[in-house]
């Protein structure tokens, strides 16, 4: 144990001395969530869509009035004479309404009218969005026009639980948080074990008396603590900026914070064991780290939507199960009994790590 | 032109680019390095990755039990958006699978529904929608109103609004209604991975190329091999060309393997002019090339050129609108995109391919994709011959 803790030490003042890498291993992270956790959304709003009105009644500028309220679309007017598809394959619109003539006449008379709606399927989700919104938007304006005499018999009432203004911010900073923590730990500590072995510095610690557990041990502790500080600076964020809170019992989530920094930490330490070439490490964490927890691991896209035969992918990543967790102790709510299977899970693929690690030492030290 | 050809392929510079190239076939991990990842990620990513909102989990309260609280469930299931999951004794038993995350949705029906359809009074049916993710929310509600929607139609078919009218307020100054008939252009099965392998297409380009580029030149200064290239008679500006150039063939190999796979294995629609896309993913070639050098001009070993690719990458790729939607950002984060390649290049694969836009439509991106490669080229000059001297 203290050759664990002495190991740790002498890492961390390692980490403390390059005071450069230090800031950027702090900052980068932060700066990591604020951009993404920003940026990544499905939802759109204020799309631009083109309303061609070819009635010019009051009853049309009633709809109109209607679409241009929603915080989904944009409306910008387009000249009767136009094409709206040319509007779309120039990209300054996404969708195209267009008003019949004779609309306001149809509509006093109480004949049903058509009016039709051209969305660009380009972006098939945000199509489906913008048909959703529109009919939305429709309904709510037949039933104020003609619904006082046309009650539906049957109402839903919907209920938005966990995130009741669907913010995408809130779905979307916890997992750009997991995303953070699952590159920057494990690229630090790649470096730190492929130094040694690019260094030759690990002959020092062979004629040592530690042993590989110790050793590794003790290098991990070292990372994972650089992962406690990242995520609590980033925790800091999560809870002011992202305006989460805990939504219930925290200590799954505590428990799976401290298996999941012995994950990546003990991730880092196997790739730089195995591949003693600090560029090379490098490439092999950005895989790793970043390109496989950014897209498999149900960060952006849901999990549930890979196909089958390719699910197996994302479900040794490990990033998913964390990012499952978290969505769950600052939303959901869960509690354990949600989340105990995903912890497990976690403290499984850190203990693989862990043990391909001391592998890769052993044959390191054979081969020396 | 012809003229300007022959001085900038002069047979220094063809000397330098057939070195280059032989240095390359020796160097077989790195073409396969250049090849292999992308086209796997492309196929990968195209396959796994998907916004469709189907199969929703839907857990189901019934305290109606009768034929019309059956028909409204089966219409609510019998669409591929949801899934029948499991029936729930009581709400609470709903509200905790629904926390478990053993459900998306769950759908509360009361039990006076029959009583108060015949009695033509209003009944109120109650969604409980997951809304973790905005979008699957966005999307699974508007699902359940429009089956609710054919569903009160259905009713009204079989007369049992009929009584409703009779409640109501007599019929003659009713107005008609408003249909909504949309159509979806260019893609009308929403296949989504037409708009994941259109996007990723452009990001691996930019990104495998500033990756290798800044690798491959940091190899030749870290081994000081630049030196000799200095020693030759070889400007600055042909060293550079020579060493851009084999890069540029094999990423264009790849970026036509692409084309090929976007074709067959995705099956995207090749609706506008082919040249414009391979025109476009030249100069994105072109772009993620100089960025590479750019970077490992700054940097002195490969492992400050890896690291500096970590600290530009991921916004790169974020703020690209090849994932997701630019629109979905915040307005200072759209302004921003007008400054990444990436997204020029995602817009005129989009538009060219599932749109069939022409030059017409697209010159503004082309234009911006120009001008960025010329600066980047010319700064990556700049700082190549900066660095030397």
């Amino acid at each position: 144990m203290r050759r664990i803790i002495a190991q740790a030490r002498k890492e961390l003042t390692q980490i403390v001395r390059d005071y450069r890498t230090l800031t950027l291993a702090l900052l980068l992270p932060l700066l990591l969530l604020l951009l993404l956790g920003a940026a990544i959304a499905l939802t759109v709003t204020d799309l631009p869509i083109v309303v061609q009105d070819l009635d010019d009644s009051p009853a049309s500028r009633a709809l109109i009035d209607a679409f241009r309220a929603s915080i989904t679309f944009h409306v910008v007017t387009l000249p009767t004479n136009w094409q709206p598809q040319d509007t779309f394959t120039s990209n300054t619109a996404r969708a195209a309404l267009i008003i019949p003539v004779h609309f306001e006449r149809d509509v006093v008379r109480g004949f049903n009218t058509t009016v039709q709606l051209l969305i660009d399927g380009s972006d098939s989700n945000t199509a489906q969005l913008v048909s959703g919104d529109a009919s939305q938007i429709v309904n709510d304006y037949n039933q104020r026009n003609a619904g006082s005499t046309r009650p539906a018999a049957v109402q839903a009432a919907m209920r938005l639980w966990y995130n009741p203004n669907r913010s995408s911010k809130k779905f979307y900073g916890p997992g750009v948080f997991v995303l953070a923590l699952s590159m920057f730990p494990p690229l630090l500590a790649s470096l730190a074990m492929a130094k040694e072995g690019e260094q030759m510095t690990i002959m020092q610690v062979y004629v040592s008396s530690i042993s590989a557990h110790e050793f590794l041990l003790g290098k991990i502790f070292a990372f994972m603590i650089v992962a406690f500080a990242e995520s609590l600076i980033m925790m800091i964020f999560l809870f002011t900026y992202f305006g989460l809170s805990l939504a219930g019992d925290p200590t799954p989530f505590l428990v799976a914070t401290v298996l999941y920094a012995f994950c990546v930490a003990a991730f880092g330490t196997m790739i730089g064991a195995a591949i003693p070439n600090q560029a090379a490490a490098m490439q092999a964490v950005a895989l790793g780290g970043f390109l496989l927890v950014f897209m498999l691991s149900g960060l952006i896209y849901p999990v549930d939507n890979i196909p089958p035969g390719l699910r197996w992918v994302s479900s040794i990543i490990w990033g998913r199960y964390y990012i499952e967790i978290m969505r769950d102790a600052l939303l959901q709510g869960g509690g354990w009994p949600a989340t105990w299977f995903k912890v497990l899970i976690i403290a499984v693929i850190g203990a693989i790590f862990y043990g391909l690690a001391w592998r890769s030492m052993r044959r390191m030290q054979v081969r020396a | 032109m012809f003229r300007v050809f022959q001085n900038v392929f002069n047979y220094r510079v063809l000397a330098l680019i057939r070195k280059e190239f032989r240095q390359i076939r020796r160097d077989r991990l790195l073409a396969i390095w250049l090849i292999v990842p992308p086209a796997l990620q492309l196929l990968l990513f195209g396959f796994a990755l998907s916004a469709t909102v189907t199969d929703l989990r839907l857990g189901i309260v019934d305290d109606s039990r009768t034929r019309e609280s059956r028909e409204l469930i089966s219409d609510l299931t019998e669409s591929r958006s949801f899934l029948a999951s499991g029936y729930y004794a009581s709400v609470d038993d709903l509200s905790a699978a629904l926390s478990r995350g053993d459900l998306a949705a769950g759908v509360v029906i009361p039990y006076d529904l029959t009583r108060n359809l015949e009695r033509g009074r209003q009944t109120t049916v109650q969604f409980l929608l997951n809304a973790m993710n905005a979008n699957t929310a966005a999307i699974a509600q508007s699902f359940a109103q429009g089956v609710m929607q054919s569903y009160n139609a259905g009713l009204a078919g079989q007369g049992i609004h009929a009584s409703f009218q009779q409640i109501a307020a007599p019929d003659v100054a009713r107005r008609g209604l408003v249909q909504l008939n949309p159509a979806y252009l260019y893609n009308p099965g929403l296949v989504n991975s037409w708009f994941i392998v259109t996007g990723m297409f452009g990001l691996l380009l930019i990104l495998n190329g500033s990756l290798v580029t800044s690798g491959s030149m940091v190899k030749e200064r870290e081994r000081g091999t630049i030196e000799q290239l200095l020693m030759s008679p070889a400007s600055t500006s042909e060293i550079i060309i020579a060493k851009i150039m084999p890069l540029f063939v094999l990423l264009c190999f790849v970026a036509v393997l692409a084309v090929g796979m976007l074709k067959f294995a995705f099956g995207v629609p090749f609706r506008g002019g082919l040249l414009l896309v391979l025109g476009g993913a030249a100069l994105c070639i072109l772009c993620g090339i100089s960025i590479g050098t750019v970077i490992a001009t700054f940097s002195k070993s490969a492992q400050q050129a890896q690291l500096a690719s970590f600290f530009v990458n991921p916004p790169l790729a974020s703020l690209s609108g090849a994932v997701t939607p630019i629109e979905a950002m915040p307005k200072v984060l759209q302004a921003l995109t007008i400054f990444n390649p990436i997204h020029h290049f995602v817009a005129i694969a989009r538009a060219s391919l599932l749109k069939g836009s022409g030059i017409g439509a697209l010159w503004p991106n082309f234009l911006a994709l120009g001008a960025f490669t010329a600066v980047l080229v010319t700064v990556s000059v700049w700082r190549f011959r900066r660095q030397l001297s």
